[in-house]
């Protein structure tokens, strides 16, 4: 807007001023519709379970306020909590990791193939356009007892146990379908990025003598990082809300070795009804993602390179 | 004029009079219920035209949900106070739900109401403190299918009701084989098998109670069906382990299961073997068999109660489980009419009803907590690394009682 227009207006006869200009107007009304569902089915919600967190609320009793007993019953008396906490962070660290290393190796892979880059950009797309809850119901009658899994386990003399009746290898299952319904979008991102890195700086490293590793280390990966970051940082979040995959194929066990935050949300609110205590562990599960969101922006200024 | 003015007058008054009359007595209630298909909304849709049949200033209007989103519908329903005149409960479910339901006690003294037509367990399944909350349509033992094929074949006798555990472990011992196995079991069987065996895993204050010596030693029996025993296939604690084993049974990879009367109308056109059916094992002392079954509740938000009082009494009227029986739909919570749904359902299951006879002549109400949705998650969570063999009985126990009272 510059400053010339807008001394002009009272200078024509007849023309009330406005508040707002025409095309601000348009722009407000249609996206009015979008900033009432926030408010209407975002805002409201969480403002609400903050509210609620505070209170004792059971759905079909009347809820009455009991401060941060909730918090303190977290923290301190259930405990079943640090169990969650624990498989929570080690299923986002661990899947985080594995996924930006399997979809950048696959993107790059994909970019230096000649033919059937889009072909390769579907098979590994695909994934993420089935739903994850019928995804997760297929990958459990693999590895349901004495399905496909334990076959090929057998097969090629493992050696290791069920995946989804031991504690230690349950986990391991829920990141290997997670990763399979998920990774393409990444791949997909990565892939896009690399195509957009200027061939004359490849080419220029290849005269000086730089091998494809070098190349990738020192080149393409410092151009790509702030793609690379955009995809840590929403995976990461993503992975802290894992759900769907443990509903369908654990329920959060064996034991509690797949109870996540995200599960644990559900069960507390929509099975046992205790939606005050559940909406307390959505905050703290908020609080969590927030510091991590916060901490990785805070580390971007060490590996992200941006052009300007 | 004078007169035709006032005949008018007194004719505007008279009619005016009686249409507020009219329309004071017309009550139109609300009914919610769960359905599974189209078949079953029609017979819903049946009963409620009953109602307006027999009292017709009565109209009931029905709202059907799925089973499974019934239940998470229910409390947000109440909780936004937009509960039908009318609720469907089932008895498993009364204890978290009561609270929204009309004590009846006084109802049924003041009109006489006859209780005991209907089979006893399931009115104790309905109540809560001794005071009813629902009136019952059907009711359900659980009791043991099996692969009459399989027995034949294994040169097992057909189990008659009332056989013993010991006789139950032979007979799925030598059922396992060729990859194959005798019973099929899943978490949520615990509280069914223990109290068949006289076993109580909640104390008489109606808390849980899962580590005293005799809810140990159940857990114990049930997990060493496929600890010990090897009798059983593992389950993961994923979805519904019961619609896993269940499907294990239908493909004939299972020879045995605990199911209830509910399921059998599915069941025939699944299988490609002769079913049988028989009591659940009993232990040392006579069985005890738990019963589950559903009814109509009058919700406190009612405007219109002694309406919907009517109503539920049409909706568990002799004619209307008579009409649900004979849909194959229930096996009636009214003993008198229980004959009709015999000759429907379970025609062509080898002993189904005497299986079902023996189970509701020694037929106890089903006892749980009002936290039982948490404890079966739980059961659910902390069985199967206990069938794999990898936590005992007792630990199992342990976890799941400091659990389920968080």
């Amino acid at each position: 807007m510059s400053q010339s227009a807008v001394a002009e207006i009272p200078l024509q006869p007849g023309r009330p001023r406005r508040f707002l200009k025409p095309e601000t107007q348009t722009a407000m009304l249609f996206l009015l519709p979008s900033f009432l569902g926030f408010m209407i089915f975002m805002a409201l919600p969480i403002l609400a379970s903050l509210a609620l967190s505070f209170t004792n609320w059971q759905l079909i009793w009347t809820p009455s306020f009991v401060g941060f007993q909730n918090y303190i019953k977290l923290f301190t008396v259930d405990p079943a909590f640090y169990a969650i906490l624990r498989n929570t962070l080690f299923f986002a660290v661990e899947y985080l990791a594995v996924n930006i290393i399997v979809s950048l190796t696959l993107a790059v892979w994909i970019s230096s193939l000649k033919r059937g880059k889009a072909i390769f950009r579907v098979i590994f797309f695909l994934p993420t356009f089935t739903p994850t809850i019928a995804a997760s119901v297929v990958w459990l009658l693999i590895f349901t007892p004495d399905g496909l899994a334990d076959t090929i386990i057998r097969a090629l003399g493992l050696g290791l146990p069920n995946f989804l009746l031991s504690s230690s290898w349950a986990m391991q299952a829920v990141v290997l379908v997670t990763l399979w319904a998920n990774v393409g979008y990444n791949v997909v991102m990565f892939n896009a990025a690399l195509d957009l890195v200027p061939k004359h700086y490849l080419e220029a490293a290849t005269i000086d003598g730089a091998n494809a590793w070098q190349r990738f280390w020192r080149i393409r990966l410092p151009l790509i990082s702030p793609t690379v970051f955009f995809a840590t940082v929403m995976t990461a979040i993503t992975s802290l809300q894992v759900f769907d995959e443990i509903f369908a194929m654990t329920r959060g066990g064996p034991g509690s070795a797949t109870a996540t935050l995200g599960f644990a949300i559900y069960q507390k609110g929509f099975t046992n009804f205790q939606m005050g205590y559940a909406s307390a562990l959505a905050w703290v599960m908020f609080v969590m993602i927030m510091a991590l969101t916060i901490l990785q922006f805070h580390m971007q200024r060490k590996w992200v390179h941006y052009d300007d | 004029m004078k007169v035709l003015k006032k005949t008018l007058l007194l004719a505007a008054i008279g009619g005016s009079l009686f249409a507020t009359t009219a329309s004071a007595e017309q009550v139109t209630l609300t009914w919610q219920m769960w359905t599974g298909s189209d078949a079953d909304t029609k017979g819903w849709q049946h009963l409620a035209d009953m109602v307006t049949a027999k009292y017709p200033d009565i109209k009931v209007t029905l709202t059907t949900t799925g089973w499974v989103d019934y239940w998470t519908r229910l409390p947000v329903l109440a909780a936004s106070g937009q509960l039908a005149d009318i609720v469907s409960m089932q008895s498993l479910r009364m204890p978290n739900f009561y609270s929204l339901l009309e004590p009846l006690n006084d109802r049924i003294a003041a009109d006489k109401f006859d209780v005991g037509a209907f089979t006893p367990s399931i009115i104790g399944g309905m109540s809560v403190d001794k005071q009813l909350y629902g009136l019952p349509y059907d009711v359900g033992p659980w009791v043991i299918y099996y692969n009459q094929d399989a027995l034949e074949a294994a040169g097992i006798p057909l189990p008659k009701p009332g056989w013993t555990l010991a006789e139950f472990t032979d007979a799925a011992k030598k059922l396992t084989k060729d990859g194959k196995y005798g019973f099929g079991i899943t978490p949520q069987n615990y509280s069914v098998l223990a109290s068949a065996w006289g076993d109580k895993y909640v104390n008489d204050s109606g808390e849980l109670d899962l580590t005293n010596p005799g809810a140990i030693a159940a857990a114990e029996k049930v997990i060493g069906f496929a600890a010990k025993d090897k009798v059983a296939p593992l389950v993961p604690s994923s979805a519904d382990a019961g619609t896993v084993i269940q499907g294990r049974f239908y493909s004939g990879n299972v020879a045995m299961y605990v199911d209830g009367p509910w399921s059998i109308i599915g069941m025939k056109d699944k299988v490609k073997f002769k079913i049988g059916s028989t009591s659940l094992p009993r232990g040392e002392a006579e069985l005890t068999a738990v019963t589950a079954g559903s009814g109509f509740g009058i919700a406190t938000t009612s405007k219109n109660k002694d309406a919907a009082w009517k109503a539920i009494q049409v909706l568990t009227s002799p004619e209307a489980l008579q009409y649900l029986a004979e849909q194959g739909r229930a096996l009636p919570a009214r003993t008198a009419s229980q004959s009709s749904w015999y000759k429907v359902a379970a025609k062509d299951i080898t002993n189904g009803g005497e299986a079902i006879d023996y189970s509701l002549a020694h037929s106890v109400p089903y006892v749980i907590t009002n936290n039982w949705a948490a404890v079966e998650n739980l059961f659910n969570q902390y069985f199967p690394p206990a069938f794999g063999g990898s936590a005992g009985a007792k630990q199992t126990m342990e976890s799941i009682q400091s659990l389920a009272q968080q």
